[in-house]
């Protein structure tokens, strides 16, 4: 496998909005991909960070 | 230098979301995890001392070229020596990729998350993300006022490597020697800052690389012929999730190195006070990040980098194609970067951290110093693909891939080319397989099968020794040869 072109195309998918495209159009108030990371913020345990206990390293 | 070799080491935190049940406490699941990668023949344990905090089986060398160890505590991934960046940012992956893989294969992916961050929010710990380049021993290393002009450089360049984080700590615990630290407000004032590691980091140069934490970390410790090689080994910066920031970290910073090199860096960018302006420009709630040079006159961070970059493109200009992406690149960021964080969301981890959070601070009216913040903060690290907020970005399309998922499955169990690294591969390869039989002791530079055998050494890390690595096995046989003899020998008997 080639791994030493440094022009390898960069990946960039299509932006995938929330909500349905159809209807009428209007303003868009949020940036496409908003609610679906907002979704995935409001699964994270609230207190995690209680429980991240790191010794200090390097 | 014409030619470049890179380098990255990153020591991962690890979270128990239950740890009161959990069997096991994270230096026991880090130290786990390493055994079951080296136990799917990912790798070669070592079977010797490294040091007196590195016994047998604390780590070892792994198929890519790459280690894979406990560190005080943590584990850490150090790439392969990386002759391109697009290598560099599929082998960094790589790393996080093989250890993210072994905690699902242990079942313990829903419990454990390694979180690839540089701070403990609440105990103020900090661990670090290393970054090595290879220069000349001819490098002006020495010369003090060279050494701020690339302070000066790697304290502004925190605008778009920056990881972010919310609050901070009490800033130069250590920095007594020099009158005391500053007078500063405590850490609770402080909503967000761009940087991980500006909290951490006491003083402009030093050599040691835990508690004193440098800009500029003068250890040299070349890990190759010394009269010909200097490593140049940094601890300031962010552990980076974008690829994008990956490359942008490593790319301008080695750029910086080349042009210091020529000769033609300016002492106009040295600033009157690095280790202040590091933790100012990282403070900046306006993100104005304004600095005073040493001249006395007044600039800011964004200024300086234009003024670098600049300088850069004037002499570096068309030297090879990843220069000129670089150079691309970190134009694009610095003209983006005063339209405000959202414009750099998915290339600049702190602005991405920073928009994500402002949005569901605002959604759930949040003070910035609520737990639920800070936990989002630690999850933006996660590397769990189905949880961590920077994948959710990646899955939106605003990831700015520069590699692909097939580059860096190679990659987690092969060498890149064009380094040493593809010679220790083969290694590697050879004590996994057809000579799994023999004993052997690995370190960067070199290594020996027997006490009796001379060290094979590597002293030069632009040389893959592939070949002669593979000569230098053959006078051992494989292990089915000796079989085949042993059956050869027996039958010999019975008959």
């Amino acid at each position: 496998m080639e791994m030493n072109d440094p022009l390898r195309k960069e990946e960039k998918k299509e932006s995938r909005p929330d909500r349905d495209d159809s209807g009428p159009t209007s303003p868009e108030p949020s940036r496409p991909g908003r609610d679906s990371l907002l979704k995935r913020m409001k699964k994270v345990d609230p207190k995690q960070t209680e429980n991240y206990k790191q010794r200090t390293g390097q | 230098m014409k030619k470049r070799i890179f380098g990255i080491e990153t020591e991962y935190g690890l979270l128990i979301k239950d740890n009161q049940n959990f069997p096991f406490d994270p230096t026991e699941v880090a130290n786990k995890v390493k055994n079951h990668v080296f136990s799917k023949k990912m790798g070669v344990l070592d079977l010797h001392y490294r040091a007196n905090d590195e016994p047998p089986g604390n780590g070892g060398f792994l198929l890519n070229g790459g280690r894979l160890y406990l560190d005080m505590g943590h584990l850490e991934y150090a790439s392969p020596e990386c002759s391109n960046l697009m290598d560099l940012v599929t082998y960094d992956r790589a790393g996080d990729t093989l250890i993210q893989e072994a905690i699902e294969e242990l079942g313990w992916a829903d419990q454990v998350s390694f979180i690839k961050n540089n701070v403990d929010l609440e105990t103020s710990a900090t661990f670090g993300c290393h970054e090595n380049y290879l220069v000349g021993r001819g490098f002006p290393f020495d010369e003090r006022e060279n050494l701020k002009i690339l302070s000066s450089f790697l304290t502004t360049r925190q605008i778009y490597c920056g990881a972010g984080r919310i609050g901070s700590c009490d800033p130069h615990p250590f920095r007594d020697w020099e009158g005391g630290a500053p007078d500063e407000s405590s850490g609770d004032e402080v909503d967000f800052q761009i940087s991980q590691r500006a909290d951490h980091i006491p003083n402009e140069f030093y050599r040691w690389v835990q508690y004193n934490r440098a800009i500029v970390n003068t250890r040299d410790e070349p890990l190759s012929d010394p009269s010909k090689y200097r490593r140049i080994h940094l601890l300031v910066g962010d552990s980076t999730m974008s690829e994008f920031a990956t490359a942008m970290k490593m790319g301008t910073t080695t750029l910086m190195l080349e042009i210091m090199q020529l000769g033609v860096a300016k002492q106009e960018w040295i600033l009157e006070d690095s280790v202040q302006s590091m933790r100012s420009i990282s403070r900046d709630p306006d993100f104005k990040w304004h600095v005073k040079l040493a001249s006395g006159k007044s600039s800011n961070a964004l200024e300086l980098q234009w003024d670098i970059l600049n300088t850069c493109k004037e002499y570096l200009t068309g030297k090879n194609r990843e220069t000129d992406w670089i150079l691309e690149g970190w134009e694009s960021v610095l003209t983006d970067l005063p339209k405000g964080p959202e414009a750099v969301i998915g290339r600049v981890d702190w602005a991405s951290k920073y928009w994500m959070l402002t949005e569901f601070k605002n959604e759930e009216n949040l003070e910035w110093n609520d737990p639920w913040l800070k936990s989002l903060d630690l999850e933006y690290h996660n590397l769990n693909k189905e949880s961590g907020l920077f994948w959710g970005l990646e899955a939106n399309g605003e990831g700015y891939r520069k590699t692909t998922d097939a580059a860096v499955d190679f990659a987690k169990i092969n060498a890149p080319r064009g380094t040493r690294a593809q010679g220790r591969g083969e290694l590697v390869k050879n004590l996994i397989n057809e000579h799994s039989h023999m004993s052997y002791l690995i370190d960067w530079i070199g290594f020996r099968l027997s006490k009796i055998d001379e060290p094979f050494l590597m002293l030069d890390p632009f040389i893959s020794y592939k070949d002669e690595i593979m000569a230098y096995f053959n006078p051992f046989g494989s292990l089915s040869d000796q079989e085949n003899n042993t059956d050869d020998e027996s039958n010999k008997t019975e008959g």
